[in-house]
Parts: structure tokens; sequence; C-alpha cells
């Protein structure tokens, strides 16, 4: 059984107005098609036996059950019965009966025709019961599946009000509770309702009763109301407006529409549900990570803070030799706390997006110096840096300042998670592809990413569990900001023989020609 | 080379008192004569008044925005001026180096940092002697002449990366900004093309410096230009 919208060829017996009102067309045919057979018999009577005429009737009382409802045939039977009698049968214009044979025949001719008929439309009526059965099953299979296939409540009600004005033929909308409790129409309506049905609405909210049209209450109103409520709470309003001449509502299409709004009320419900253990989520969250973020900042701030302000206190006391090496530890503190400084402003200016890289032709071997010579305090005189930048290297494309940074920081992480004495890599090159990027390299020999950090070592706040006391987690995450603020990607993995690598992607382009002299 | 018969006179503009005490206590402690100024206003007032050596200008002023003094000194007085800046403000420091500004530090700086541009920027002032030749490393120019020799071996320059050299001779110790050496050698609508600048730079290095790839003289403020440390 195939399942698409509802075939247009079998007429809808739940759609207002598709099948017009049954019983005055029902009764202008019946006597048509009787008054048809009369005259045919009129003129044919003549030339063949009265008698064969009622077979003719009974032929039209049989065809009509087939079309119209029990009364209608009823009449059709009477009727039939009358005029074969009346013009056809002999005496013409009256209603006695010449012959016995006569009498018998009209007789068993009523009996047959009433039985018949009525039979015949019984079965079709449960036929008809059957038909608005299946209809309806269909149509809220139709709804269920439409709605489980939408992701959002907007999507949701899009697909409802689609279906609900297909499958009843009417102009329908669907209003929200938003905030203060006033209700708000939805984009997919296509029934927009003025002031007076506003306030309709309004009272449906608040009373959480159906209204408006084909009700005791607001009868005059355009459209039929139902409110979409649960239990106590009211999360909107159903509306539906069919065209002005219809007048009814059949208990089939108010039970239907009943199960329509039904499903719709548990679509919001679910969604509310839905957005509420989001929130709840996402607060816990943020509140988990307000916690971290507060108790590692401070914890942060606060050793250098104390390194300084004890050895402070020492200084008086000490000898000129103690003295040095107090002093040193206040420069390690400052280095520590100068860094830590830099690294939240980077990134706060990264998540305020008020970084604006200013691109512009650079040095990569001048902007590795500079990150060398920033870090320089740091690196152990068995930390040997080698470098490698090709005689050719060109140019690249990039924001000095937060390609020194970036280098700066990478440095600063393969420093850290190092043992001292093993060898850090700078390199820098072309990578010929289609298009071209330029890199920067930094690779190390250290015990490589440790396993938790494989996947996104960028991530903020993000620190290896073996990882040397000291740090927020920031470094990495800015290296990340500052590469991405300038076109580029920022790619970590394994150096082959062991340890990590680093490597800063930009787009790379060839400058134009310099001027060239004598 | 400052405590001459005369002692060089500096102006410490901040409005932070803990950063002017600290310039104060050290330019002093160098034997300059420091006085101080807490805000633009007062500085330009000071600046007009007496005659001054060096300026030490903070960019963030409380009043004036620290480039805006600037710009009203240079346009009456060429005394030198170190600017002082806190991280992140790239842009800030090119906009006051091409305003006029023959250096700047960044905060938190150390002592001998300072007190070598103090000491840079004093030399400047002295009016340079164009007669006498010019030695950095092994290197000599000799202005009048045009001639340039390195461990007296002669070396051959074109004619712009002469001038080049000569801007920064002329310039010593002072951050020479990307648009402001191209102004000079290429014109002002060469203004943007910084690549010429980079690639007479790493030409300029590989004929001079010992180690072209580890510069001595020749250094890479990153971002902002290039500075002659000779």
């Amino acid at each position: 059984m195939t399942r698409g919208p509802i075939p247009k060829k079998e007429t809808s017996l739940i759609a207002w107005g598709a099948h017009g009102s049954s019983s005055s067309r029902e009764y202008i045919e019946t006597i048509t098609v009787i008054s048809a057979v009369t005259v045919l018999g009129w003129f044919l009577a003549p030339h063949t036996s009265h008698l064969a005429f009622g077979l003719v009737y009974l032929l039209a009382v049989i065809a009509l059950s087939l079309r119209v409802g029990r009364w209608p045939v009823l009449l059709s039977g009477i009727l039939s019965a009358m005029a074969w009698d009346f013009l056809i049968i002999p005496p013409h214009f009256s209603f006695a009966v010449m012959s016995v044979e006569d009498g018998m025949m009209l007789g068993t001719y009523c009996v047959v025709a009433l039985v018949a008929g009525q039979l015949t439309a019984r079965v079709r009526a449960q036929e008809l019961v059957e038909r608005l059965r299946e209809q309806r099953a269909t149509a809220l299979f139709h709804l269920t599946r439409a709605l489980a296939a939408t992701r959002t409540l907007d999507e949701a009600t899009t697909a409802f009000l689609c279906q609900t004005e297909e499958v009843f033929n009417a102009k329908t909308a669907l209003l929200f509770i938003g905030e203060n409790d006033t209700l708000s129409a939805h984009h997919a309506n296509s029934f927009s309702l003025n002031e007076t049905e506003s306030n309709v609405a309004k009272w449906v909210q608040n009373h959480r009763k159906e209204a408006g049209r084909f009700t005791q209450t607001f009868a005059t109103a355009e459209a039929f109301y139902l409110p979409l409520s649960d239990a106590d709470i009211c999360h909107g309003v159903f509306v539906l407006c069919p065209a002005p001449i219809v007048a009814t509502i059949t208990p089939v299409q108010r039970e239907l529409i009943g199960d329509f709004a039904t499903q719709i009320t548990l679509m919001i419900k679910r969604e509310t549900l839905r957005t509420a253990i989001e929130r709840e989520r996402m607060l816990a969250r943020s509140q988990e990570l307000h916690h971290t973020l507060l108790d590692s900042v401070s914890h942060e701030l606060k050793t250098p803070l104390a390194v300084l302000s004890t050895v402070i206190e020492k200084l008086n006391t000490k000898t000129q030799v103690e003295r040095e090496s107090l002093l040193e530890e206040v420069r390690i503190a400052t280095k520590r706390l100068t860094r830590l400084v830099n690294n939240l402003l980077n990134q706060t200016r990264l998540e305020s997006g008020t970084i604006k890289p200013r691109l512009d032709w650079c040095n990569a071997r001048d902007i590795i110096n500079a990150a060398l010579r920033g870090i320089a305090d740091l690196l152990s005189p068995g930390n040997p840096v080698t470098i490698n930048i090709p005689a050719d290297m060109p140019l690249i494309m990039a924001d000095a300042a937060l390609m020194e940074q970036a280098v700066f920081n990478l440095l600063h992480n393969a420093i850290k998670h190092t043992p001292q004495n093993t060898e850090i890599i700078l390199s820098a090159g072309v990578r010929n592809e289609n298009p071209p990027r330029a890199f920067i390299t930094i690779a190390d020999r250290g015990p490589g990413l440790a396993p938790e950090l494989r996947i996104n070592p960028f991530q903020k706040f993000r620190r290896a569990a073996n990882a040397p006391a000291g740090g927020l987690g920031l470094g990495l995450s800015v290296v990340r900001g500052f590469v991405v603020a300038q076109g580029g990607e920022v790619q970590a993995g394994e150096n082959p023989g062991g340890g990590a690598v680093f490597t800063v992607y930009l787009p790379h382009f060839s400058h134009g020609v310099v001027p060239i002299e004598e | 080379m400052s405590t001459e018969a005369t002692k060089a006179e500096i102006l410490v503009v901040d409005d932070e008192i803990q950063i002017r005490r600290l310039l104060i206590s050290i330019m002093e402690e160098a034997g300059y004569n420091v006085r101080k100024a807490e805000t633009g206003k007062t500085a330009l007032t000071e600046a007009a008044a007496r005659r001054y050596d060096i300026i030490i200008l903070d960019l963030g002023l409380p009043d004036i925005p620290g480039i805006e003094v600037l710009k009203q000194l240079r346009e009456w007085s060429h005394t030198p001026v170190l600017i002082l800046s806190v991280f992140g403000e790239e842009h800030d420091k090119v906009a006051a180096l091409d305003a006029g500004a023959d250096d700047y530090l960044t905060k938190p700086f150390g002592e001998s940092e300072l007190l070598a541009r103090v000491r840079a920027l004093l030399r400047r002032v002295q009016p340079a002697d164009e007669a006498s030749p010019v030695n950095f490393g092994s290197v000599e120019v000799d202005l009048v002449r045009r001639l340039v020799t390195k461990s007296g071996q002669p070396i051959k320059l074109t004619a712009r990366e002469y001038a080049l050299l000569r801007l920064f001779i002329v310039h010593r110790g002072k951050v020479l900004t990307h648009r402001l050496v191209l102004s000079e050698l290429w014109g002002p609508r060469s203004e943007e093309q910084t690549h010429y600048l980079h690639v007479y730079m790493t030409r300029l290095r590989q004929k001079l410096e010992d180690e072209p790839d580890t510069p001595k003289f020749f250094q890479t403020e990153p971002g902002i230009g290039y500075r002659f440390t000779g």
C-alpha cells in the first residue's frame, strides 16, 4: 500500500466543501432521475408493455441507492411507484389499477424497490463509515510521519499547518504563547487574525475551551479555535477557518481536529522539555567551566605573586650570593606572569573578535628569530635549536606580530614538554600544492602528544594529564586563533623517530616584481 | 657618554605613578636630569617651556592620547621621542613611529634595554659628522667618498642599496617604519610595496652582516620596520 499524500482521485470525506452539502443535492438528483425515466416511459408506453417499466424503475432505484443516502432512496422508491401507477399504468392520470395483474406487479415493485434500495443504501453507508475511518487514520498517520521527520519545532509547526490545510481544506493558524502570556502567530500561518479574532483566541487561551465558529461561544467568529492544552497548561491555540459557506462541522471532523491538536501539543511539550534540559545542561557546563577556570587562573596568578612577595621579604636578610639566586626567582616569576597575562589577553581578544590581522609581506626567518629572542632565557644551553630554511625562501604573507606570538607559543610548548638537552627543529618553506602553502614547523624530540590530546590539542584550557605544573592550557589555543585569523591552519602530529610536530600553514602568494636597478 | 659637561635633560610622561617613579629613579641613577609630566597637556607645556634631549612618552594618557601629544609636539619640535606602549598595540606603535616618534618600548621592559635605547637616541642628537667614516663590525662606510668596505675589501652596492644603508646610518638607533623607508627610497607611491624593502634588506644583510641569517646590525622589528644598531 503506497503512503503518499492522500490521493486526489479519492474524494476526501473529511475536507470541508469537497463533498458539498449532501441532502438537497441528493434529493434533486433522485427527482431528476425518476422524472427522466418517467418521461422515457411516457413516450415508449404505446410501443411496449407498461409492466416492463417496473424493471426500468427498479434499475433506477438501485442505481440511485449506490449514489445517494437512505432517505433519498426511500423517496425514489415511493416516487417511482407513484409515477408508474399515475402516468404509465392505465388508466393514465389515475392511481386506480385496472387489472389484478397490474396491482400485484405494483405491490411487488413497491416492496422490492424499498427493500433493495434500503439494503444497498445501508451497505453504502457502512462503506462510507469505513472509508471515513480509513481516511481519518491515514490523515493522522501522515501527520505523525511528517512531524517525526522534523528536527525543530518550527519545522514541525510548518509541516503541521501544511497537513492541516490539506486535510481539512481550511485556512489554519497556530498561535504560541510567548513572553508575558501574549500570543504570537507562527510565520507559516495561512490565516491571519484581526482584532476581533485575536480576542477570541485570547479567550480560548485563558479558558482553555474551544470557541468560535461551530460552537456556542463567539459563534459569529470567522474561525474555529481549539486550545492546545495539556493538564493545566495552555501551550497555544489552534485556529481553523473553512470557507465561509461551510455551515457545519461533522463529529468526525471535530474528532480529527482534536487528534491533530493532541499531536502538535505533544510536539510543543517535547520541544519545551528539550530546551529546558538543554539549558540546564549548558548552565551546568558553564558553571563547571567557570569553576575550573577560576581555580586555575587564580592558581596561575597567585603562584608567581607568592614567589614575588616571599622573595621581597627575604631580600634584606640574605647574603649577596643568596640575593642573586632569589632575584633569579623573581625574574622567572615575572616572565611567567607576563606570559600568562599575554595569553589571557590574546584569548580574550580572539574571542571578542577584536583581532584584525594586518597581512603584509614578512620574512619567515625574521619571525623565527624574533620568537627565539623572546624565549632565549628559557632555552637551556643543552637545548640545541636547529633552523632549516631554504636559501631561496620567498617572503610570506602574514601578520608579523601574530605569527611571532604563535611561533613563540609553539616554542614555549616544545620547551615545556621536552626534557632538557633535546633538540628543537624549526623549519620553514613552501609546499607547491594547489593552492601553494607556506609553512613553519616546530618539531621536538620529547614524548610526543599525550593520547588524550591527539584529537584536538588546540582546544582552550586543555592540558595533558602529565603536563608539568604551570600554564592554563591557553598557549596552543591562542596559536590556532592567531593562525586561523590569518587564513591559515595549524596541525599537530607525530615526529617520525619520536616527538611532536606542530606545523603552521598559511596560504602562499608570490610577491610582485621588485624594480631592477642598473 | 651622557655624563658630559651638561647633563642630558629627559622628560618622562606617564600617568602611572609607579612607572613614573621607576623611570625617574633609573634615569637619575644613570646620570640624567629628569622632569615629569602626568598628562598630555602638562607634557606639551613642559616641552615648550624647556629644552629637552629626550621625551619618554606613554601612549595611554588620561587626557589627550599619546599619539596626539606627539603630533602636536612634532609641529614645532624635533626632540627625540621614545614611545612606551603596552602589549598588543602594534598598530598604535606604527602610527606613532610614522607620526615622528624615534623609538618604542613595550611594557614591561628591562632597565638595560631602556637605557640602551636612551643612549642610542642621545647619540643621534649629536650632529652627525659626515666627514668621519662610520664603522660597525668589520664594515667601514665612508659617506663622503661613497665607499663601503668589509674587512678591508670593497663591497659593491647598487645605488638603492647604498641609499638604504645611508638612510639607516643617518637614523642609527631609530626604528624606521616600512612606510618611511619605502617613501624615501621608492617614492610615496610605493609605500605599500613592503616586499621591495624586505628583498633589499636581505641583500644588504648578505653583503654586510657576518651572519646574515642572524643579523646583528640590521634588525627586524616584526610588523613595524627595521632598526640599524651599528
